[in-house]
């Protein structure tokens, strides 16, 4: 069974206060679409984690939020999309327990263990990608 | 705190290059600038009624503009300086004075509360009644139409700056509210002898994490502090970067030889900081608040206990 897409929403993102409205705005679908409250906070804690990112190495970027439905089961998938320096090292990157920024540089890694799909794509000196996809569980 | 015109001149960027580049961008030649001094004596014999007639024909119609004017005095003194405004219009000149003076404007209508709605309306209303005079006593020719050109020409370069100053304004407005509101949101509360309570609400961004970070050092110097409970059930998401602050204001806690409860956690945060691989060993967590005073109070050797009978 293919999965059908029902909704597409394109968010800027060129403030760190643009993070809390794409958050909020991801949560409310997440609460909408009937996802349990560990499913719900373990996504828009992805979502944070992946618009800090984006703010804090491109400065700006946008996110794309699709409202998924797989055979019945509905599921949320956020895109971010940069076109900051990019990511040199992708394995380095998703090790865990490195960082650029001064942080825990848990980011990729544990961002990763919360959601069910987890895909980035980066160039560097032209952006990255980063698509994650959370399915409501049963 | 109110920005100087000076300060919003700089902030927008109103210097001599952009000056330029604008008078370019508008088309407003220095041929316009002449024609507009060269129609001065004209809107000096009409500017008075016209002004007039747009009080009495646009602002006072409309009980939502009219509530600007409560009293006699104030409306005199916006038909008057209305009446100074339109007739700079006419002064042939397009420096950085008159970008001050019309930025200014735009301040102004911003602070009072008047909607941009109203102010481009007066203008288009100034615009129509002021070309339907000219062209009464001047006749349809090249030469007003040139003259009328000149006009919208001004008009338009004029309305850009005031709404971008009401733009600049209304984001100042918004930084001062967002750090009044930083500001309520991080009370470093002693509830105990040597022991101070943080409740952290709200969306810890970067600037309040560092505004916490130093009130609460500096509250634990002050109380001589032994126990910094953390409270975060009213933060939404606690991410690393979130994490990683609460990392930081402990260790610079215990360097000034105080530990840290970290409490309010809820079951869907604690699964969530596991699933990201966050290590909060550093702190003593409790669940709960009351469960994290009570600690707090052993670790500074005493107890609540019941009255005695």
């Amino acid at each position: 069974m293919p999965v059908r897409v029902l909704s597409t929403q394109e968010m800027k993102l060129d403030s760190e206060d643009d993070v809390v409205l794409i958050r909020r705005a991801v949560r409310a679908l997440a609460d909408r679409r009937g996802f349990d409250s560990f499913a719900s906070a373990a996504l828009t804690t992805a979502v944070t984690e992946l618009g800090r990112n984006v703010w804090v190495h491109a400065r700006r970027g946008k996110a794309i939020i699709e409202e998924l439905e797989d055979a019945l089961k509905p599921g949320l998938r956020v895109e971010f999309r940069d076109e900051g320096p990019g990511i040199p090292d992708i394995d380095w990157a998703m090790a865990g327990g490195n960082s650029t920024a001064s942080s825990l540089g848990l980011g990729l890694s544990g961002t990763k263990r919360l959601v069910d799909e987890f895909h980035l794509q980066s160039e560097v000196g032209r952006g990255t990608t980063v698509r994650i996809t959370k399915w409501k569980r049963f | 705190m109110m920005l100087s015109t000076r300060e919003y001149m700089n902030r927008l960027g109103f210097t001599e290059q952009e000056l330029a580049s604008r008078r370019a961008y508008f088309q407003l030649a220095d041929e316009d600038l002449s024609r507009l001094a060269a129609l001065r004596p004209f809107a000096e014999r009409h500017n008075d009624a016209v002004v007039d007639a747009f009080y009495q024909e646009l602002i006072l119609k409309h009980a939502d503009s009219r509530l600007f004017f409560t009293d006699q005095a104030s409306l005199q003194r916006a038909v008057a300086a209305q009446k100074r405004y339109f007739l700079e219009l006419f002064s042939g000149a397009c420096d950085l004075d008159y970008l001050e003076n019309r930025l200014k404007v735009g301040a102004t209508h911003q602070r009072i509360g008047v909607a941009p709605k109203w102010y481009l309306g007066a203008y288009a209303h100034y615009l129509r009644l002021i070309s339907t005079r000219l062209l009464a006593e001047k006749g349809h020719s090249a030469e007003t139409q040139g003259q009328l050109q000149s006009i919208q020409k001004i008009i338009f370069f004029d309305m850009a700056i005031a709404i971008e100053t009401y733009i600049a304004a209304g984001m100042d407005a918004l930084a001062r509210h967002q750090a009044a509101i930083r500001e309520l949101s991080t009370p470093v509360i002693q509830v105990a002898e040597k022991v101070l309570l943080l409740p952290l609400i709200g969306t810890i961004d970067t600037a309040r994490a560092m505004q916490v970070m130093e009130s609460v050092l500096m509250r634990v110097v002050d109380r001589q502090a032994r126990v910094l409970i953390l409270d975060i059930a009213g933060v939404p998401v606690v991410d690393t970067r979130v994490a990683n602050h609460l990392l930081q204001t402990t260790e610079a806690v215990r360097l000034l030889g105080a530990a840290t409860i970290l409490t309010g956690i809820s079951p869907q945060v604690a699964q969530t900081m596991v699933q990201l691989g966050v290590d909060l060993s550093a702190m003593h967590t409790r669940a709960n608040l009351e469960e994290g005073l009570e600690l707090a109070l052993d670790l500074t050797g005493r107890v609540i206990r019941p009255k005695e009978k």
